[in-house]
């Protein structure tokens, strides 16, 4: 059993930070009760000596200068697991998960509850193949050279959020597909969080090999939706996703966290040669949801996708931060980001393509969009191209508004209510990225989750 | 001679601050078919989309009347759901909606209940066999990527579908080749009966050969300046709009 020590101030002062040496020790003892091996505990105490060494964000950064400053803690706290990361030397006593988010048909599933696994499987044939699907720390335990060859693998950390993510993780999962290997139905990530047990950090790391195909649908829900607390949990998810040459991998992620959860999250892929990434994500929860999403074209001839779906309510605040990043020659990424936003809810959307010089014959585009359904909401697309190469086609565009008053008029014209007929338009707004979901139960999770988000008053169902 | 089935009394509508529809009055009785006539800018947009309350066309006075009840506070939606239809001249695209899922809620709104999905079913594939639609048509988004002659015979899929008591044709027939032409005419004759209305707003006569007007009225800026039976119309295609703008400016600066 792990707990942080807080120091007796820091939680009326939520950006005081844990002593560096107490840190040290957390993270040991962390290590230690997950049984990992010494290479492991080596790697997160790194981190953690990088995320030390490394300043806070202050607000004047680019892609930060839009953040609400009170409403992201920035402090490190070693999170509460309520068992070992694999649960095997807990009790089996399944803590229900949400319903919403239990799948169908998959050919693997990780389902972990405040860092305790609660469920595992992973089909017959996927297994034969070598797919694995775990909670990272025992598949250091058992496939350390995968581990030791690909975590972190993206590149260092790219600010303090990063690197305490990689050190402070109190859950965790591993993805693999090897060479050539095509995993049929999606796989499951699955968390659900207890929002009282303070702050939490995630770690994903997903790699497909060569020519191998495979789908990750990451579903983090919050238990004890309605509890009132008394501060704001801090939440980090680190993902890494390695497609190697000719591979193609599909992430999806759903979450809804807890109302008060302040949400960060840095997902990084790697594009292989001529492999394809696709990242979709969609927030529901939080008070503050940032999103970073970085893809690497380092190799030729990749194709990144990247879609955002969003439905703000009350006063969220909602963030992308992109980066379309092009080295290789002849890669093609798209960023699609559509949003939805009622009462005072407020959306950033900061998207970088960058296209190096020897980016040539880069293909990238962007389109943010964001509907306002309430005069209080507002939104802020802000897409940014740095292009040093010459011959790349590049297009972006943003846009923020509220219903086309000429759509709602057509329905209304066959008799739809005009509430009904919003809801009409908004959904098929929404559907063009929930479509792209690989997984149909997911689709209809994500639009139930529209639903509801919607209609504020079915909220505590 | 059966009550009126629709009624517009010196209706006048403003779009912005500019007066478009001059006080224009009309009345359809079932069974009935209406053709209104008239060149570019004479107000026949502005009159259908008003009939359906498009909010940006202001009703500054006069009436409308559906089956003697007054709809000109009542919104759209209410107004479909009484039995008032709009063939829309440039039907909007709703990305994202399915046509199948449009088309159901559109049928349920304009019953008051929700339609069984087993005769949804019958009923569409009915009138989409009439009108040579295929059944993936259905499938796609709404008016999402339709060619000029597929949105026209999405809206007559509309009008058979909801079955209306007076419809109201917005330039039903531009854009279209002959052979849609002549499914779309079809398809609105099939709709009409003694006991519904159809208000044809048009440029030109073509269509008028295909469904027969019992009474053709000339529109120059915003008012009726002549109403006949169908020699009317063959009389308008043969000399024109033009004697018809010099006896309105006569009119007009007399008023």
């Amino acid at each position: 059993m792990t707990q942080a020590t807080l120091d007796a101030d820091s939680a009326e002062r939520p950006d005081v930070e844990v002593k560096p040496d107490d840190l040290r020790a957390q993270v040991t003892a962390l290590s230690r009760s997950n049984r990992e091996p010494d290479w492991l505990l080596a790697f997160r105490l790194a981190s953690l000596e990088q995320a030390l060494s490394m300043e806070w964000w202050t607000g004047q950064e680019e892609s930060w200068r839009r953040t609400p400053r009170e409403r992201l803690p920035r402090r490190a706290r070693v999170g509460q697991v309520r068992g070992p990361a694999d649960g095997s030397a807990n009790g089996t006593a399944a803590i229900a998960p949400s319903h919403v988010f239990t799948p169908d048909a998959h050919s693997g599933l990780v389902q972990q509850y405040d860092g305790r696994l609660v469920a595992s499987d992973l089909e017959e044939q996927a297994a034969t193949d070598g797919v694995i699907i775990m909670p990272l720390s025992t598949a250091a335990r058992e496939h350390p050279t995968l581990i030791q060859e690909w975590l972190g693998a993206v590149g260092p950390p790219q600010d303090r959020y990063d690197a305490y993510g990689r050190a402070l993780w109190t859950q965790g999962v591993f993805v693999y597909a090897p060479r050539g290997v095509v995993v049929n139905e999606s796989l499951f990530y699955l968390v659900t969080q207890d929002a009282t047990a303070g702050d939490h950090w995630h770690y994903t790391l997903v790699v497909a090999e060569r020519e191998s195909q495979l789908s990750l649908i990451d579903g983090g829900d919050a238990d004890d939706r309605r509890v009132e607390l008394d501060e704001t949990p801090l939440l980090h998810a680190s993902v890494e996703l390695i497609a190697e040459d000719g591979s193609n991998l599909r992430f999806a992620s759903v979450q809804r966290w807890h109302r008060q959860t302040a949400a960060i999250s840095t997902t990084r892929a790697r594009v292989g040669r001529d492999a394809s990434v696709h990242v979709t994500t969609a927030a529901f929860g939080a008070d503050l949801d940032k999103q970073r999403i970085d893809m690497d074209f380092s190799q030729s001839g990749g194709y990144g996708e990247i879609r955002g779906l969003f439905v703000g309510d009350g006063k969220q605040h909602i963030e992308h931060v992109t980066r379309q990043h092009h080295q290789g020659v002849g890669a093609t990424s798209d960023l699609l980001i559509r949003g939805v936003l009622t009462d005072e809810s407020q959306a950033v959307q900061y998207g970088l393509i960058r296209i190096e010089p020897e980016g040539q014959q880069t293909n990238a585009h962007q389109t943010m969009r964001n509907l306002l359904l309430d005069d209080g909401a507002g939104a802020d697309p802000i897409p940014m191209l740095e292009i040093e190469a010459d011959d790349v086609k590049c297009s972006h565009a943003a846009a923020v508004g509220p219903v086309d008053p000429d759509q709602l008029f057509y329905l209304q014209a066959r008799g739809i209510p005009p509430r009904v007929a919003e809801r009409m338009v908004v959904r098929g707004f929404l559907s063009e990225i929930a479509d792209g979901v690989p997984d149909e139960h997911m689709r209809d999770v994500i639009d139930e989750l529209v639903e509801i988000q919607l209609e504020p008053a079915r909220a505590s169902v | 001679m059966p009550p009126p089935l629709f009624e517009i009394d010196t209706l006048q509508v403003a779009v912005e601050d500019k007066q478009i529809v001059n006080g224009l009055s009309l009345t359809l009785r079932p069974g009935e078919v209406h053709a209104i006539m008239g060149p570019n800018g004479s107000g026949k947009s502005t009159l259908a989309n008003s009939l359906m309350g498009h909010p940006r066309y202001r009703i500054t006075g006069g009436d409308i009347l559906l089956q003697g009840e007054s709809v000109v506070d009542m919104p759209p939606d209410e107004r479909a759901r009484a039995g008032l239809f709009l063939a829309f001249q440039y039907p909007t695209d709703i990305p994202g909606v399915s046509m199948i899922n449009f088309l159901r809620r559109a049928m349920s709104a304009r019953r008051g209940e929700e339609i069984p999905v087993r005769e949804f079913r019958q009923v569409l594939n009915e009138v989409l066999g009439r009108l040579q639609m295929d059944e993936q048509f259905v499938r796609r988004y709404v008016n999402d990527g339709f060619s000029g002659g597929e949105k026209k015979r999405a809206e007559i899929l509309q009008l058979g579908l909801l079955q209306p008591l007076v419809a109201v044709m917005d330039e039903t027939d531009s854009g279209l080749d002959i052979d849609a032409l002549r499914i779309v005419s079809e398809g609105i004759n099939t709709f009409h009966s003694d006991e519904n209305a159809i208000l044809l707003i048009t440029h030109y006569q073509r269509i008028l050969r295909y469904v027969q007007p019992d009474h053709v009225h000339v529109l120059i800026d915003g008012q009726i300046v002549e109403s006949g039976d169908a020699s009317l119309a063959e009389r308008l295609e043969r000399d024109g709009y033009e004697p018809f703008m010099e006896r309105t400016k006569e009119g007009v600066l007399s008023s």
